[in-house]
């Protein structure tokens, strides 16, 4: 079974909940993401999503998007990102790892997804991408590696449902209008529209975009399998990244496992 | 495949391979109502009386077919036909398509207009049409643009609009895009985005197409009425290709007409210093579309060069790179010291300064002429006049003012 399925299933069997966390691969470099990889996962986290950088990161707020261009300046490609996922393997066989991109640079390395030596990633999020299709219908082959859904709260019932029918891994329900980092969370609207994901998914919902405080982790853990962090940990990361401790993160990490558990 | 004019885009918004929905899921919906609006409108008798009593009234057209008589006598094979969307209220061909899609935000409740913009023409021309219905509008130009178009910027801020100034990525077009579209995924309630080419996701391409058409279908007439037969070429400039599709699509199924398309060589394809994706790029998806991209091997996207802003963007409209992979259509690349030369040479031989974008089609006539007899009519497609870059070429020419 995928390492991911596993995990999720795993946590439901044991009423817990699931914490995803993103960061963007090589920011500030690739040694530093290994090392917060590592830290992350000592601090509780249950999902690595790494972040693949695109020169134009539509989906993005302006953390992330900074994020990225720190990244692209230390010339990070899928490539090099391989390469780091190697290392980590080697001491990490358990937790599951999410790619998170744009579609351009997915169809710029076809072949390290099909290859995906040694299964070292899960699956993988396409921000690009309509929520019905996945990288098979883009030419790339791997059936261990799920493509991760998304829907959104202008996702209209009919589309909810063919996408939540067909989706693997996880459904992830982007909470708000806006890009990642946005503050506009509603969370009765949250709440409805994953109870109606609910109804048709045979995989967990995680809520993601807009999760800045323990305590929006918390109010939407409470209508979902499980909360995604972004915006928050790359600002701690960028924040930190000259002296390179970490202290505050794993301790941040912590405070969030806690509010959901 | 044979081309087709009537039939393109599928259902699913592609041109033969190219382009499609490639948008963050938020913008699926608002995709959806617009392309269904649209094809509620585009055939309803009201909707296109309106359309054209508001091109006729407003915009000034049709635009003339003028005979370039001193260029055609300068080249001595063949006439030189321009079809002159410089006349155009706001100076450019952008206006036939805000005109068009300010009436689809109308039609759809919208209260609020966003758009990007380049050479800021496009921003003018949405201004333009937001002010005329009392509507709120925010234009997103990127930095170097808002420096080297700076009479724009002003015109847009005239005009009631607010400037935003985008310094992320390479600070130019494609930036200002992402910036709309970011906009655009968290204002999309009550939002309206008009995009200002023939790119971006489905329905885009097709609905910018049709709106600047009016072009291509007045070629027609005009050049019956003129020199009763088709014409055996149209060069148009190509940046995301608004102009050119407009000119193209009504000649897609006329055989005899060549149609050529003049992309922006920078310091020359041969350099990589450009804004040539069909001459120098690869299949690749930016801003929800697949089309011919300018990208490096890890598939980021490339920064461009060219001295006219407009052309400066690294993708084109996907109807383009349908019509080059088919053949109907064939690109070219100019370089920058090309375009200023004929920037001049028009300006001194027929009394219309171009702007930098449209002199990139008049400068590929020194090739293009040499093929044709004297019996031949060569239309080129003026996309706009010259004023917004006046600045730009008197700093190139080491003149202050």
């Amino acid at each position: 079974m995928n390492r991911l399925t596993k995990k999720l299933t795993d946590l439901k069997d044991k009423n817990k909940k699931a914490l995803v966390a993103y960061l963007v691969a090589g920011d500030p470099d690739i040694e530093t993401t290994l090392h917060l990889m590592k830290l992350f996962v000592e601090a509780g986290v249950d999902v690595l999503e790494i972040g693949v950088p695109f020169t134009d990161p539509i989906a993005e707020g302006p953390i992330i998007q900074k994020a990225h261009d720190r990244a692209l300046k230390q010339d990070v490609s899928l490539s090099s990102i391989f390469k780091m996922i190697k290392k980590f393997r080697v001491d990490d066989k358990q937790t599951p790892l999410v790619l998170m991109g744009y579609l351009n640079t997915f169809l710029s390395h076809k072949n390290l997804i099909e290859d995906n030596e040694d299964s070292a990633i899960d699956s993988i999020l396409v921000v690009d991408i309509p929520g019905e299709l996945n990288l098979a219908d883009y030419g790339i082959e791997n059936k261990n590696v799920n493509t991760i859904s998304l829907i959104s709260p202008t996702t209209n019932k009919d589309r909810i449902k063919s996408i939540a029918k067909n989706s693997s891994g996880f459904v992830y329900y982007v909470t708000l209008r806006g890009v990642t980092g946005a503050s506009n969370l509603n969370i009765n609207e949250v709440s409805k529209n994953i109870e109606e994901i609910k109804k048709y998914a045979f995989v967990p919902t995680l809520a993601g975009f807009g999760i800045k405080s323990p305590e929006d982790a918390k109010l939407l853990s409470e209508c979902s399998d499980g909360v995604i962090i972004g915006s928050s940990l790359v600002k701690m990361i960028e924040e930190n990244s000259q002296s390179k401790e970490f202290d505050r993160i794993s301790k941040y990490i912590t405070e969030i496992k806690q509010a959901i558990s | 495949m044979k081309p087709n004019k009537q039939s393109l885009p599928d259902k699913n918004g592609f041109f033969g391979d190219y382009g499609g929905k490639f948008v963050p899921e938020t913008l699926m919906y608002a995709l959806e109502q617009l392309e269904e609006t649209y094809l509620n409108l585009k055939d309803d008798d009201d909707f296109k009386k309106q359309f054209y009593k508001d091109l006729s009234e407003f915009v000034g057209r049709p635009s003339p077919l003028y005979f370039a008589e001193r260029l055609t006598d300068y080249y001595g094979t063949g006439s030189i036909w321009l079809k002159r969307e410089d006349l155009n209220h706001t100076g450019a061909h952008k206006i036939n398509n805000t005109i068009g899609q300010i009436l689809l935000a109308k039609h759809m409740g919208k209260k609020r207009i966003i758009a990007e913009t380049g050479a800021g023409q496009h921003g003018v021309a949405t201004a333009t049409v937001a002010a005329r219905l009392g509507l709120e509008c925010h234009i997103y130009m990127g930095a170097e643009d808002v420096e080297r178009q700076s009479l724009n910027v002003y015109r847009i801020k005239l005009l009631g609009a607010q400037v935003h100034k985008v310094d992320s990525g390479s600070a130019t077009l494609k930036d200002a895009l992402n910036e709309a579209l970011r906009d655009w995924v968290t204002n999309v309630d009550d939002t309206y985005y008009i995009i200002g080419s023939v790119t971006g996701p489905h329905p885009y391409p097709m609905i910018v197409r049709d709106f600047n058409s009016v072009v291509g279908e007045e070629l027609i007439s005009q050049s019956k009425e003129l020199f009763n037969k088709m014409p055996d070429a149209i060069v148009a400039c190509v940046g995301g290709g608004s102009n050119a599709m407009g000119a193209f699509y009504p000649f897609i199924n006329i055989a005899g007409t060549r149609l050529i398309g003049v992309e922006a060589g920078g310091e020359g394809v041969e350099t990589g210093e450009h804004a040539a994706p069909l001459n120098d790029g690869s299949p690749g998806v930016l801003h929800g579309a697949l089309s011919y991209l300018m990208q490096d091997d890890s598939g980021q996207v490339k920064s461009t060069k060219s001295v006219s802003a407009g052309l400066d963007y690294p993708g084109v409209g996907p109807e383009h790179s349908w019509l080059k992979d088919s053949g109907r259509a064939e690109y070219v690349a100019v370089s920058d010291d090309a375009a200023l030369k004929a920037f001049h040479q028009v300006s001194e031989f027929e009394g219309i300064i171009p702007a930098l974008e449209t002199a990139h089609a008049f400068a590929y006539l020194d090739t293009l002429m040499k093929g044709f007899d004297s019996n031949s009519n060569i239309v080129v497609n003026v996309s706009g006049r010259g004023d917004k870059d006046i600045n730009t070429v008197a700093e190139i020419d080491g003149i202050k003012f």
